[in-house]
């Protein structure tokens, strides 16, 4: 019998050289960085995990009763509970001797402010377990309030710009310094924009037995105003911006950075969303908020050693390089 | 039936029953936009789609995709002035591709290797016979493609050999006989009836050719030369430049001079100005109307020489006056002593055409005992009669024909072109599809599709590389035969052809793929009928259009979705 167009593309789709953990059909918004952080990271991972799912985007939008977008045991924990839930699972199949590995996932709010102390206490109890906080820098699933993830600055409907201040007064918590405290074996932050660089830091983390953190750095076009094909483009410049390091730490010693080779000013990043257009008004306030952005990723640039290195495959400009048949790198 | 409240039951199910397509407004779709290579190839090659194959390292797909359009790599990568490579947007970014070097390797790699000509299989029985009248590469190049149609070739040709201007004036430092001999006989071999020593004009007339072929394709070059003075005079024993190079690769003598004035702005010129300065003269100044290359000069006002040819002129110590003419000769006697220059450009008259205007004021005089005119060629009218314009060429369409000959086809030099090897090939090629359309009752189809521009492409997804040269034969060791430019190794030409950025088409590279929060892309096994080996899974695709803008190489466009 002859193939229809749809049969062919579902028996096209199965044959993939690649396994899927996020399926198709999520109700995610168009380009959204979350779910392509996701897809990236169940895809190394592979099916012979569990999921520990923390309320918010990543959540909702795979899940709408009863379709399930993931293709691998899944829980939906609590917002603030996440890494309690993937401990237990952990120390359950490690009970049962059985090797599946898991993985704990929640956004920004659910791992830089309410679900902090459960993951703290993961990894105090050296649970065997990758927390991977897929951060958008703003609790977006109820709309676009600002978390201790979102930079300093920056528009969220909690901390709009106006007469008193120029959006968030607070700065972006650095959650990766505080991880590194607990001397795990292992933490890093990736992006997006480098996907090879994000699941080779995957593959290592679940590598490691004990507990591994990964903060993915996540645009979302609507909570950060931008549109979503521009969601790498934005990824890559907070990266190469310094705004966004990336960088490993391994027993609370920071092992190795991606380098800049050219650092492009904080205004290139700012100018594509609309959560910084505030600091392109003609006034004092919003020159002085630009700088302080500015320093800031100069602080990183300086604090991880950014700059210095001659060009290198694997520099902010190297990575992402493709030729024919794939990534260079 | 007992009803259960929402939530309390469910059949587990996977999102895929969610079509999210629905949401969308905008299309992604594979484009294959021109290369700006291929777009300025007058051959009408794709050398992104033959550098793709070399990508992959299949030398032998990349020179069948080459010979699809121009059967001559081995002598176009020679001396094609390559407007691929001005065109090339990598150009942009740090050096253009070097195409012509990698076409070279793949033409020799074929001569080498004896590759089988694609595509062309024997005509069937009874197939219409088309005449071709020169066997230059205009006249190569029509048999080779009427070939490739399933029809029947007959070239006539007045010398003694095949290959016109290539064989009889391109000096041998730049095309090899040995390459030249051997390409043009796989081409022959392919099926093409040559007959030698056969003169339009002197042997047979128009019309006893047209009576027996079904059309005619006519590629007779320039052989004869304008008529020059200065000032009406013209000293005695005066030869124009093609002459002297002809003669010169016929027997290896030019004239003895000390200073040399040539006359001429073409290819002739700088190729007789850098015989003479090999051959002893002290100093040779080349005298043009048109500007040197540069900012400062319309690209209509250039001199028509191959850049690279330009380049090794004047490093072998050719003096160039341009936007300059001979006023005046100075004579002692019957012998030339001297020349006078003046001055002059391309104005805008009046009546909005473009006119030569000389200034007074601006004349020199250069010693000389030689003056070589090379002011251009036009067609010698034999056995033509009223086809030849009073500009001196013949007049055809933009598929070559005729006007007012169904049956007649022209092109090549004696149409007036650019005159360029590559431009001769793509006049035979695009005759050959207007011929072989007519014969078949059709209309050619050939779409042309748009040019891609830098701007485009995703350029973070590239890194600077240096370009791969082929090594150039130093002055001192330059002779009348050693080849100047020297060949490319495998490893170079791997190197050069990757930093091709495949403008226009799949560069296979798995961005999309990679990058598509749906996973609406699909990586799979064979290969799509868009040549890519993706494709879209509408039912998911939302029309972010993040991998549009995320493709390298601007193969990804958005486009309303259709209602
Ligand atoms: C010195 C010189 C250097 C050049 N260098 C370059 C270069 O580096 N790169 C480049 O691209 N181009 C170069 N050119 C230009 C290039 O050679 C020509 O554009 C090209 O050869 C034109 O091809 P064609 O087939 O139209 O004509 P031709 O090559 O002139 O061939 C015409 C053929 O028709 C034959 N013929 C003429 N009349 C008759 C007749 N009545 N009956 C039968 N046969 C006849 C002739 O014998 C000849 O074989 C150069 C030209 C010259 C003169
Ligand atoms: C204890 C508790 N407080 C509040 C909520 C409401 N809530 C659901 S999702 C969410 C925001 C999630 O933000 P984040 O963790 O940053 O993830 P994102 O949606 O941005 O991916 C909030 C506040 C909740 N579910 N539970
Ligand atoms: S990235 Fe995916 S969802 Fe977005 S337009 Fe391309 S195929 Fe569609
Ligand atoms: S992103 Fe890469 S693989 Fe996808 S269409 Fe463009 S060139 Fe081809």
């Amino acid at each position: 019998m002859d193939e229809s167009p749809r049969q062919l593309i579902a028996r096209q789709r199965e044959a993939e050289p690649r396994y899927r953990g996020l399926e198709s059909g999520h109700r995610a918004c168009q380009g959204c960085g979350e779910a392509l952080a996701a897809r990236l990271v169940t895809e190394v991972a592979g099916g012979d995990v569990v999921v520990a799912n923390a309320t918010g985007c990543l959540e909702v939008f795979t899940t709408p009763w009863p379709q399930s977008a993931w293709r691998m045991p899944w829980m939906h924990s609590l917002f603030e509970n996440a890494a309690a839930i993937a401990s237990d699972i952990e120390a359950a199949l490690r009970h049962q001797q059985r090797p599946t590995k898991v993985l704990a996932f929640g956004g920004d709010g659910g791992t830089f402010d309410i679900g902090f102390q459960a993951l703290s206490g993961m990894l105090e109890r050296e649970h065997d377990v990758l927390y991977v906080c897929y951060d958008n820098e703003a609790y977006m699933n109820t709309g676009i309030q600002r978390s201790s993830s979102t930079p300093h600055a920056a528009m969220t409907t909690t901390s709009p710009p106006g007469r008193e201040r120029m959006g968030k007064r607070h700065l972006k918590k650095d959650l990766l310094s505080i991880i590194g405290a607990h001397h795990i074996p292992y933490a890093a932050s990736a992006s997006v924009a480098y996907p090879r660089d994000l699941q080779r830091k995957v593959r290592r983390a679940l590598e490691i037995s004990g507990p591994t953190f990964l903060l993915v750095h996540s645009p979302c076009p609507l909570g950060w105003g931008h549109g979503g094909e521009r969601t790498i483009e934005v990824g890559r410049l907070a990266v190469q911006t310094g705004l966004f390091p990336l960088v490993e730490i391994e027993r609370g010693a920071v092992t190795a950075v991606m380098p800049l080779r050219v650092p492009r000013p904080v205004s290139e990043y700012l100018a594509l969303q609309g959560r910084f257009r505030h600091l392109f008004a003609d006034e004092p306030r919003a020159r002085e908020e630009l700088e302080h952005l500015q320093a800031l990723a100069d602080h990183n640039i300086a604090v991880y050693g950014l700059l210095g290195g001659a060009p290198d495959a694997l520099d902010a400009d190297g990575a992402d390089t493709v030729r024919r048949g794939g990534a260079v790198a | 039936m007992k009803q259960l409240t929402r939530g309390a039951w469910g059949e587990p199910g996977s999102s895929l029953a969610c079509h999210t397509g629905s949401w969308r407004d905008l299309r992604p779709g594979h484009e294959h936009a021109a290369a700006p290579c291929h777009a300025a190839c007058p051959a009408g090659e794709d050398p992104q789609y033959w550098l793709a194959a070399v990508q992959e390292g299949d030398h032998r797909r990349a020179w069948e995709r080459l010979v699809a359009a121009n059967p001559l790599p081995a002598i176009t990568g020679r001396v094609c002035p390559h407007p691929c490579e001005q065109r090339c947007n990598r150009g942009h970014y740090d050096t253009a591709i070097g195409i012509h070097g990698i076409e070279r390797f793949l033409g020799d790699a074929a001569l080498a290797a004896g590759w089988d000509y694609p595509g062309i299989v024997g005509p069937p029985a009874g197939a219409p016979r088309v005449a071709v009248v020169g066997a230059g590469p205009a006249g190569i190049s029509v048999a080779y493609h009427l070939l490739r149609h399933g029809l029947v070739p007959v070239v006539f040709e007045a010398a003694p050999e095949a290959g016109g201007l290539l064989r009889s004036a391109i000096p041998m430092t730049r095309l090899p006989r040995a390459v030249l001999d051997a390409e043009l006989e796989r081409v022959l071999a392919c099926g093409i009836g040559l007959h030698t020593r056969q003169a339009l004009g002197r042997d047979f007339s128009l019309d006893e050719l047209r009576a027996e072929h079904a059309a005619l394709f006519l590629a007779p070059g320039c052989a004869r030369s304008r008529p020059w003075d200065v000032q009406g005079v013209i000293p005695a024993g005066t030869r124009d430049g093609l002459d002297l190079l002809k003669s010169w690769i016929d027997v290896g003598e030019v004239p003895a001079a000390r200073r040399v004035v040539v006359h001429g702005g073409g290819n002739t010129a700088m190729d007789i100005a850098r015989v003479m300065k090999r051959h002893g003269a002290e100093e040779v100044h080349l005298v043009t109307a048109s500007g040197l290359p540069g900012p400062q000069t319309a690209p209509d006002d250039v001199l028509n020489i191959v850049p690279r040819e330009l380049e090794e002129g004047l490093e072998e110590g050719i003096v160039i006056h341009p936007h300059a003419t001979l006023s005046r000769v100075l004579l002692r006697g019957a012998r030339i002593v001297g020349v006078e220059l003046v001055a002059l450009r391309k104005l805008e008259r009046a009546d909005g055409r473009r006119a030569r205007v000389a200034f007074e004021g601006t004349e020199r005089i250069l010693q000389a005992d030689l003056v070589i005119p090379c002011i251009g060629e036009q067609v010698d009218p034999a056995g033509l009669g009223a086809l030849v314009q009073r500009s001196g060429f013949l007049r055809v369409d933009a598929r070559g024909g005729v006007a007012g000959a169904c049956d007649l086809y022209a092109g090549g030099d004696a149409c007036g072109n650019i005159g360029t090897v590559a431009a001769a090939v793509g006049d035979g090629r695009r005759a050959a599809n207007a011929i072989a359309a007519r014969l078949a009752g059709a209309e050619p189809s050939e779409r042309p599709r748009t040019e891609i521009g830098i701007e485009r492409l995703n350029l973070n997804y590239f890194e600077p590389r240096p370009a791969r040269r082929a090594a150039v034969l130093p002055v001192a060791e330059r002779d009348d035969l050693c080849e100047i430019e020297g060949s490319l190794d495998a490893a170079a030409v791997a190197d050069e052809a990757g930093r091709c950025f495949a403008c226009g088409n799949c560069l296979a590279c798995d961005n999309c793929w990679v990058l598509c929060p749906d996973a609406a892309v699909l990586k799979i096994a064979d290969t799509a009928s868009d040549g890519s080996r993706y494709v879209f899974d509408y039912d998911y695709c939302k029309g972010c259009g993040l991998c549009a803008s995320e493709c390298p190489s601007g193969f990804i466009a958005m486009r309303p979705e259709p209602e």
